[in-house]
């Protein structure tokens, strides 16, 4: 466990050490910034059934979609090209740590990065008049779009995995990220009902991500996301080892 | 210190070490000597666990690198080929991360890390991002790592690689001087390096041990090279003749040069050293003598000759598999 916190800490320093976790997080607050503007424009009109954080959340498919194949590119796609992992296997860790590590990293960005939005939070809070804020499915919200996205991570770090190509691994996650976020929410438009139709809104994270963001925390997306999570950081770790059996 | 016996790899369709045994002792410092692809990384890279052996038993410090493969890497400092670090880190910033990695705990760290900084000379740039470094300063930065941990056993691999000769100067003399505390395996394909620092040297060549000696005891045997030169001034055809004739030499090679002497280079018969009675032919005859040396054999003839026997006797064993196939 200590070996974990060291690598992570060595992960979070790499992103703030070269510029990445800066653009990462300005690409991010400036769509997330100019949508919030936007959305309390908007809702300055009159009122609506929607509120201004249900719509944040919303955008979830953004980030996920952009932001994941960023920065989980780099993960171990680097450490290949550039020979560290040979530094990094031959210290007394193991390869499923050193995984994990790179994993908890990037989740940590990203949740920093949501976190950030959290000064929308307040904003609301202080400006909004005549009405409370409801906490519940802002709390509920914020839970769906990080259990959506450490999934999003681990495939993203699967695809770094198998490569030294940054730009490859990149391209690789954001087309399985496409796949199981875009196409699948399309497939439940052309499948509305039968058998085919449950399945496909049962998986698609944006009718899941509908609950999350009403205040509704179901508890099998939430197992699904983590068996999903622990599928792909296992293949994972099984790929770092492939050096030694190929 | 390591025990390695009939470690053979095989990567797809390439037999990268073929039944390669030795052993180190405690406190040697040995010098793994090949041409590029010859095998050195590999058995290197199977020491520290980082790839595994496809058969074959090899030990560090009495535990058997596959079983106990944590509790080896704890005992061993590698410095990998083209010392691969995180160039976005700092120098101190670095060691701490990877002394934590090893396991030193806190207090251990905070004294062994300006340790390691003193011996690899490094105190002026602890505070330098490692990507500005120069090539010789990074060397000692993936030095001071493999030292962190006070290992029981050093594995550089290539470390002077890449470096100006000042620099080279400098990581040879560092390596002397923690060979008096370390055991040692360092591989390099440049010969003097292995002859200036090393106490025993294996050779090693097409994934086969050829060689494995004292740098002294290898051109003792072998005594590849060693040619006399002679220069004398009297008649051509007599001094070849003459000089042919002398005991223990095996063949020579007579050539005159402008000014009336002849330049005969002789090769003796293997273990022999012929150069008193070349001397007495030259008195007796009552010519004029002006040189009479003996080149001194190095590790690069032997090697050059070790490897090409090596390579002769590949070639005649491929040369009866075609002729059994015809």
């Amino acid at each position: 466990m200590t070996n974990v916190l060291t690598l992570l800490r060595r992960e979070l320093g790499a992103y703030f050490a070269s510029v990445l976790g800066y653009v990462v997080l300005m690409f991010f607050l400036v769509v997330m910034g100019v949508t919030f503007g936007v959305i309390v424009g908007y809702l300055n009109r009159g009122p609506t059934q929607l509120t201004a954080m249900k719509i944040m959340f919303s955008m979830f498919w953004l980030p996920s979609l952009v932001v994941v194949p960023m920065i989980t590119m780099r993960l171990l796609a680097e450490e290949k090209r550039a020979g560290t992992l040979e530094m990094l296997m031959t210290a007394p860790v193991t390869d499923f740590e050193v995984v994990f590590a790179k994993y908890l990293g990037a989740v940590t960005l990203y949740t920093i990065m949501w976190a950030l939005t959290g000064f929308y939070v307040l904003i609301l809070q202080r400006f909004s008049v005549g009405s409370t804020l409801d906490l519940g499915p802002i709390f509920s919200g914020y839970l769906g779009v990080i259990v959506i996205g450490q999934f999003f991570i681990a495939i993203g770090l699967l695809a770094s995995s198998m490569t030294n190509n940054q730009i490859a691994a990149a391209l690789m996650s954001f087309a399985v990220v496409f796949l199981l976020l875009i196409v699948l929410n399309w497939l439940t438009y052309l499948f509305p009902s039968g058998v085919l139709g449950k399945v496909f809104h049962a998986i698609s994270s944006f009718d899941q991500m509908e609950d999350f963001q009403r205040g509704i925390v179901d508890i099998r997306p939430l197992v699904l996301y983590a068996s999903g999570t622990a599928l792909a950081l296992f293949i994972a770790t099984r790929v770092v080892e492939s050096r030694k059996w190929r | 210190m390591i025990k390695v016996e009939n470690l053979t790899k095989r990567y797809a369709g390439v037999t990268a070490l073929n039944g390669v045994s030795f052993e180190v002792q405690r406190g040697e410092i040995v010098g793994f000597l090949g041409p590029n692809g010859a095998g050195k990384s590999t058995t290197m890279r199977i020491l520290t666990g980082f790839i595994p052996a496809s058969s074959g038993r090899v030990e560090v410090a009495g535990l058997d690198v596959f079983e106990d493969s944590l509790a080896v890497r704890e005992r061993v400092g590698y410095m990998p080929e083209n010392n691969p670090l995180y160039t976005d880190m700092r120098v101190s910033e670095y060691l701490k991360f990877r002394s934590k990695l090893k396991g030193l705990p806190r207090a251990e760290r905070r004294e062994r890390i300006p340790e390691v900084l003193d011996l690899c000379g490094l105190k002026d740039v602890s505070h330098r991002i490692i990507g500005h470094l120069s090539k010789g300063y990074r060397q000692r930065v993936g030095l001071a790592d493999a030292l962190l941990a006070e290992p029981d056993l050093l594995i550089l691999d290539e470390p002077t690689i890449g470096l100006d000769p000042v620099q080279i100067r400098q990581v040879r003399q560092l390596i002397k001087d923690l060979g008096k505390r370390h055991t040692i395996l360092l591989s390099t394909h440049i010969l003097p390096e292995v002859e200036m620092t090393c106490n025993r040297v294996i050779i090693i060549h097409r994934g086969r041990i050829l060689a494995s000696d004292t740098p002294e005891n290898l051109m003792k045997t072998l005594n590849a090279g060693g040619l006399i030169q002679v220069e004398v001034h009297g008649p051509g055809s007599e001094v070849q003749a003459k000089l042919r004739a002398v005991e223990d030499v095996e063949s020579i090679n007579a050539k005159m040069i402008e000014d009336g002497y002849v330049r005969v280079l002789m090769t003796p018969k293997s273990g022999t050293d012929p150069r008193e009675k070349i001397y007495q032919t030259v008195v007796r005859n009552g010519w004029t003598l002006r040189e009479l040396t003996r080149a001194r054999t190095t590790l690069e003839d032997i090697f050059v000759q070790i490897t090409r026997e090596e390579d002769e006797a590949e070639e005649e064993r491929r040369e009866e598999r075609r002729s059994v196939l015809r």
